[in-house]
């Protein structure tokens, strides 16, 4: 466990030195201004339009930071050849994975937390209170994260960022858009896109399964067992997806 | 005892658009014993990199056997283990201090106190105190060599490989780490190191292994290799005043050309051996093909 702590941590602290994580930051505090801007032209609606900016904010910086950082997370590491050195140690392929990963999972997490801390001052600005449903609507952003830095992690295991970044966002479409996919595919009278719904609803996550901003936006009721249901799902997709990974980089060159 | 066995070892990569595979190592076979210092020679290309990295894991052969420490690589021989890439390229982000404490944290649990004081140590040892606060960003080139060179030795390895430890160092810089590598081979530390500073190799290694095109041409003492490699006798004489030089191949030669220049009238001067150079012999054997 020792080694892939260190690694955790060690990733941690290189993305939180990197410039372009406050940069995202920045962006995202920005938009949470802007929903307050926006927010003074609806007098009934300020608060939902502040909650519903501030977390679309939060939502995007951590699917960014999963996706663009993902991407690189062991890339970088064989093209500067960072890695020869760390490889050498005594540690396996798979620590090595499974420490990156975990560095940048507890970063996405803290990323999370910071901007909900800021999202929650807006709140208390607006007078709006604050209660347990923002938190599992944060957990529910945290799943969705985890699912799309497993799946570039997986990519990255077999093609260059560019590509890896269009394939996880190609995921992050198509698992918001699972929905409506079934739907036209119950439409079409050829029958063309059945095909394609089964695969996409059998082998690529369903994200929508963890978007519950309604919960505030809508003023709705949690389901425990539900919400539940659906973070083990998150979870499954991250640990196989990390699976993946381990098995095709455990056999690759990478000197 | 060999710390390091490598036997008939092979190795192809696909290269261009249709993978053609092309063989770099073609059947390698060599030791290092342990306590010595061992240089790994061959031109540009003849798969030095390539065995260092089937020899820690980073590449996979294709066929042939590694043993490190009378067993194949595996976790706990790597905690034997230290290594300096060529080239060394390292997380910018840490300081000169966070740097090695991390390398050490991957492969020993030492106590923080125990941890801090090695780190100084090695700090000390390389040279580079100032700089332990400092990003390795910031380091120059000779800098990122010496710290490079301190997280392979922080865990006290057996065995120490370093893929061109001397490369883009100033003649400063080289002295230096000349002095290390035979500070930590005084300390009983087996060390196995590619160059192409022959100087230095011939300087600092007892042992050589020179490969070329994938395979092993020559696997001994260095002084061995240079004494196979021939001799010449440079005799120095007055001739009428004039001060004129011959050279012989061999002793008997010498002789002969002496007695000749006496009998001729010449004052004899001097009769010095003169022996190849690593960088004679090494052009000889690996660039024009000839034999140890």
């Amino acid at each position: 466990m020792r080694p892939i702590w260190v690694l955790a941590k060690n990733t941690y602290k290189e993305v939180i030195r990197d410039r372009i994580l406050y940069a995202l930051l920045l962006f995202a505090v920005l938009l949470m201004g802007l929903s307050l801007a926006l927010g003074q032209l609806s007098f009934a609606e300020q608060s939902r339009i502040s909650a519903n900016f501030g977390l679309s904010a939060i939502h995007l910086c951590a699917v960014v930071l999963a996706i663009f950082v993902g991407s690189n997370l062991v890339y970088k590491e064989i093209e500067k050849k960072t890695i020869l050195t760390i490889l050498a140690r005594p540690i396996s392929r798979t620590q090595f994975i499974l420490g990156k990963s975990l560095g940048l999972a507890l970063l996405i997490t803290t990323m999370i937390l910071g901007l909900a801390l800021i999202l929650c001052l807006v709140f208390w600005g607006l007078e709006v209170a604050v209660d347990a449903r923002f938190f599992v609507v944060l957990l529910g952003l945290l799943g969705e994260s985890l699912i799309l830095l497993g799946f570039t992690l997986v990519f990255s295991m077999i093609t260059k960022p560019l590509l890896v970044v269009c394939f996880s966002v190609g995921i992050f479409l198509i698992g918001h858009w699972q929905g409506s996919l079934a739907y036209f595919a119950s439409r079409d009278t050829h029958g063309n896109l059945k095909p394609v719904s089964w695969f996409v609803r059998y082998f690529l996550p369903d994200l929508e399964r963890l978007n519950w901003k309604d919960l505030i936006l809508y003023d709705q009721p949690i389901d425990f067992p539900a919400k539940l249901g659906s973070l083990s799902y998150a979870l499954v997709w991250f640990v196989l997806c990390i699976c993946l990974s381990a098995l095709i980089f455990k056999r690759r060159d990478v000197g | 005892m060999n710390l390091l066995e490598v036997s008939d070892l092979k190795k192809s990569y696909a290269r261009g658009i249709l993978g053609r595979k092309v063989q770099v190592l073609k059947g390698l076979s060599f030791s290092v014993p342990s306590g010595t210092v061992t240089g790994f020679l061959g031109a540009n290309g003849a798969g030095k990199t390539t065995t260092m990295r089937c020899i820690l894991g980073l590449d996979f052969p294709d066929s042939g056997k590694i043993q490190l420490f009378g067993e194949p690589l595996s976790i706990a021989s790597k905690r034997r283990l230290g290594f300096l890439p060529e080239r060394p390229y390292f997380y910018e982000h840490l300081t000169g201090h966070e740097f090695l404490e991390f390398y050490a944290q991957l492969t020993s649990s030492w106590k923080k106190s125990v941890l801090n004081d090695r780190i100084q140590e090695l700090l000390r040892r390389v040279d580079l105190e100032f700089a332990k606060d400092r990003l390795l960003r910031n380091f120059s080139k000779g800098m990122l060599q010496k710290i490079g060179l301190a997280q392979a030795l922080i865990h006290d390895p057996e065995l120490v490989i370093l893929d061109e430890p001397m490369s883009g160092l100033d003649p400063d810089g080289r002295l230096a780490l000349a002095d290390i590598i035979l500070q930590i081979a005084k300390k009983g530390t087996a060390v196995f190191f590619t160059s192409h500073q022959l100087y230095d190799t011939e300087r600092l290694c007892e042992r050589l292994v020179v490969m070329k095109e994938g395979r092993s041409i020559y696997e001994g003492s260095t002084e061995a290799l240079l004494d196979q490699s021939g001799q010449q006798f440079e005799i120095s004489f007055l001739n009428r005043g004039v001060k004129e030089t011959r050279r012989a191949q061999t002793q008997d030669q010498s002789q002969s050309e002496i007695k000749k220049l006496i009998q001729d009238g010449a004052s004899i001067l001097e009769v010095r051996r003169q022996r190849a150079t690593l960088e004679e012999v090494f052009v000889q054997m690996a660039l024009r093909g000839g034999k140890a």
